[in-house]
């Protein structure tokens, strides 16, 4: 019975919140009209008419801000991608250096952590962005990696690749102020790609730490008492019970260094809080409707990599039993 | 019982937090912004800051610039006092949702008057006030001299304009390759065609010949001389207050008017003495009671020219030291665009 009065609160309280939600929906709608502002979502079939550098899907000036969406959000997912396995490496050797009985491997390992963890990532990855400016060579003196790979302060270029009848491969072109190449990434990629995964892997490295510290010692020499040499014993042993310890914490890590892309836009990467955001917006004047599209993306990539990693975690604490 | 109380307490915070929220109330349909700036006694102007020529603060830490000079015209003919005003630092990402919301009552920072803006914004514009064009500025050493040598260069631009637009207008009809970087604000762009990230920077021609003229080596750069568009700059206000359109359109107005008649800062309280003019008269409230219409004081005029000075001075204060002719922007009778509405 109590229990029951309960349960109708709680529909109560619910039912009132979603009537707020609906009030303040429709009140901003009617402000939005007595204002002469149009609004809705129709703008997103619209000719685009803007130019993006970067883009992994086939993207011109007259797509519709739909597909310019589509590329944001793709970038957006590349640089998360790309962090969030270089950040891993990263910090899985550097925690486990922490680890390490050489005195010189743990004190870099240290040395590492308080660098990078005590300076604010926005500074990093504006260090690294000008650093990666000066330190790219300029065209006149590109870095051929291979006949196939230029490098140089405007990005790494890519050779062409073409599937009219047939795998047809070509390098990057010289034209007058740079290549041109089939794909190319932007230095503010690789600066962000450097700035994003130093710091965060300065926090994974202490989860693996602390992850690994956690299993027992007991455990580590019993294995040793079974004859496993010191690899197995970390692999075997070690390893898969500091790992139900890793996890949660690594999930919190790994969102945030998605959410963390957004600081893309203050060094000109065209992923969606700058393409969406900075220039749509400036093209439609919608923010409600704009910010509400980038909103949705960050929450629902979030609470997907929350799920996922979620998953993984039951898996792994299951094994264990 | 516990359990019972808990979610009482719980419900009336609930209730609490809607009741609070209920207050969310529909905008007034007719705004009324004179009188609003009246009872504030200040206008609140918004500006874009550090844009050397338009808005820069010097060194005795005075706001200063053409788009200052524009604020101050505005408080000058509603407040009779040219500094009654409260700056709002805005960035063109934020600028027009600012004016939307009716945080600041005018904004004259340098908004292109284009259709979709006007159609869609809720936003009135309130008549052109400077012809600007997107140009280019280079480096002098890549040999560059006409926009058509830019084929296949990479380009920085500035969001929150329409620059990304007529760039990629511009070379698409012409079939130039080129490849854009994006940066959020001017200064960032400029700075990384600095850092030699891009091989030319684009942006409206007056602040390019500001922020160009500010850098530690002018000399290596060129800015080309041709412009990729037209700029008309216009005040924007919120759109459905009429008579606040009219007075902001009228105050910039009266900078040509004051010109077209000869009027400058230092001679306007002689002429006002002794002008047997009749529209002369009419301008600076001697006859006509002409500001009263507006719901103004009649000396409103008066009170633009000789605080703020006519737009030739204005003009010659903040562009003549960039090196910036009138061209465009001199007055129809001397080939330019600029004509003053009769006082009549």
């Amino acid at each position: 019975m109590r229990r029951n009065s309960a349960f109708w609160l709680q529909c109560l309280l619910g039912l009132g919140l979603l009537a707020l939600l609906l009030l303040v929906f429709r009140t901003t709608q009617a402000n939005l009209e007595l204002l002469g502002v149009q609004s809705g979502f129709d703008f997103l079939s619209r000719k685009a008419g803007f130019s993006i550098a970067q883009h992994l899907i086939p993207y011109s000036e007259d797509s519709p801000i739909r597909t310019a969406l589509g590329v944001a959000i793709l970038n957006t997912l590349l640089l998360a991608v790309f962090c969030i396995a270089l950040a891993s490496i990263l910090g899985l050797l550097v925690g486990v250096g922490r680890l390490s009985s050489n005195w010189l491997v743990s004190r870099l390992s240290l040395a590492y952590l308080e660098l990078f963890r005590n300076v604010p990532v926005l500074l990093q990855i504006f260090f690294w962005y000008y650093v990666a400016l000066r330190a790219l060579p300029s065209f006149q003196s590109s870095l051929f990696i291979t006949d196939y790979l230029v490098l140089n302060n405007r990005g790494l270029y890519f050779p062409f690749i073409e599937f009219s009848g047939g795998l047809s491969i070509s390098p990057p072109a010289m034209g007058r102020f740079s290549y041109e190449g089939g794909f190319y990434l932007m230095p503010e990629f690789l600066a962000l790609w450097v700035g994003l995964s130093l710091y965060n892997a300065s926090y994974i490295s202490e989860i693996v730490r602390s992850g690994f510290e956690s299993v027992p010692r007991g455990q580590l020499e019993a294995g040793a008492a079974l004859g496993l040499r010191r690899r197995a014993v970390l692999r075997r042993v070690a390893f898969p019970q500091a790992l139900r310890a890793i996890l949660p914490p690594l999930a919190t890590v790994y969102m945030n260094m998605f959410k963390a892309t957004s600081l893309a836009a203050a060094i000109a990467y065209p992923e969606i809080v700058s393409v969406f955001v900075g220039t749509v917006n400036n093209l439609v004047g919608r923010p409600v409707e704009v910010m509400a599209v980038t909103l949705a993306f960050y929450a629902g990539v979030s609470f997907l990599v929350a799920w996922l990693m979620g998953r993984w975690n039951e898996r792994v604490m299951r094994r264990g039993q | 019982m516990l359990q019972l109380r808990r979610n009482w307490h719980g419900l009336a915070t609930g209730a609490a937090a809607i009741g609070a929220l209920l207050v969310i109330a529909p905008v007034k349909a007719q705004a009324d912004t004179l009188s609003e700036v009246l009872e504030r006694g200040m206008l609140r102007c918004a500006v874009i800051e550090a844009s050397p020529g338009f808005s820069s603060i010097d060194a005795n830490g005075r706001r200063y610039g053409f788009d200052i000079d524009n604020c101050r015209t505005v408080a000058a003919a509603v407040l009779g006092d040219a500094d009654a005003i409260e700056y709002v630092p805005i960035n063109p990402n934020t600028a027009f949702t600012t004016l939307q919301s009716g945080g600041v009552d005018v904004f004259p920072g340098g908004a292109t008057w284009t259709f979709l803006r006007d159609a869609s914004l809720g936003l009135d514009y309130t008549g052109v006030y400077l012809y600007a064009g997107q140009g280019f500025v280079v480096r002098r050493a890549s040999g560059v001299s006409r926009i058509a040598d830019l084929e296949g260069a990479t380009v920085c631009v500035a969001q929150g304009t329409t620059n990304e637009q007529n760039l990629a207008d511009y070379f698409r009809a012409r079939r130039m390759k080129y490849s854009i970087v994006t940066f959020a604000d001017v200064e960032r762009g400029l700075n990384a065609y600095l850092s030699d990230r891009c091989d030319a920077f684009t942006t409206e021609i007056f602040s390019l010949a500001g922020r160009v003229v500010a850098l530690r080596n002018p000399g290596e750069h060129v800015i080309l001389g041709e412009v990729i568009s037209r700029e008309p700059f216009s005040g924007l206000v919120r759109q459905g207050d009429p008579r606040w359109r009219d007075i902001v359109f009228w105050a910039f107005n009266s900078r040509l008017a004051a010109e077209e008649f000869g009027l400058t800062a230092a001679n306007v309280a002689d002429v006002r003495a002794m002008t047997e003019d009749a529209e002369i008269r009419r301008f600076l409230g001697v006859e006509g009671g002409f500001g009263e219409k507006l719901g103004l004081r009649g000396d409103w005029a008066y009170q633009i020219v000789v605080q703020v000075g006519n737009y030739g001075e204005v003009f010659a204060r903040h562009f003549e030291p960039l090196g910036l002719q009138r061209g465009l922007n001199a007055l129809w009778s001397e080939g330019g665009l600029m004509i003053a509405m009769p006082y009549r």
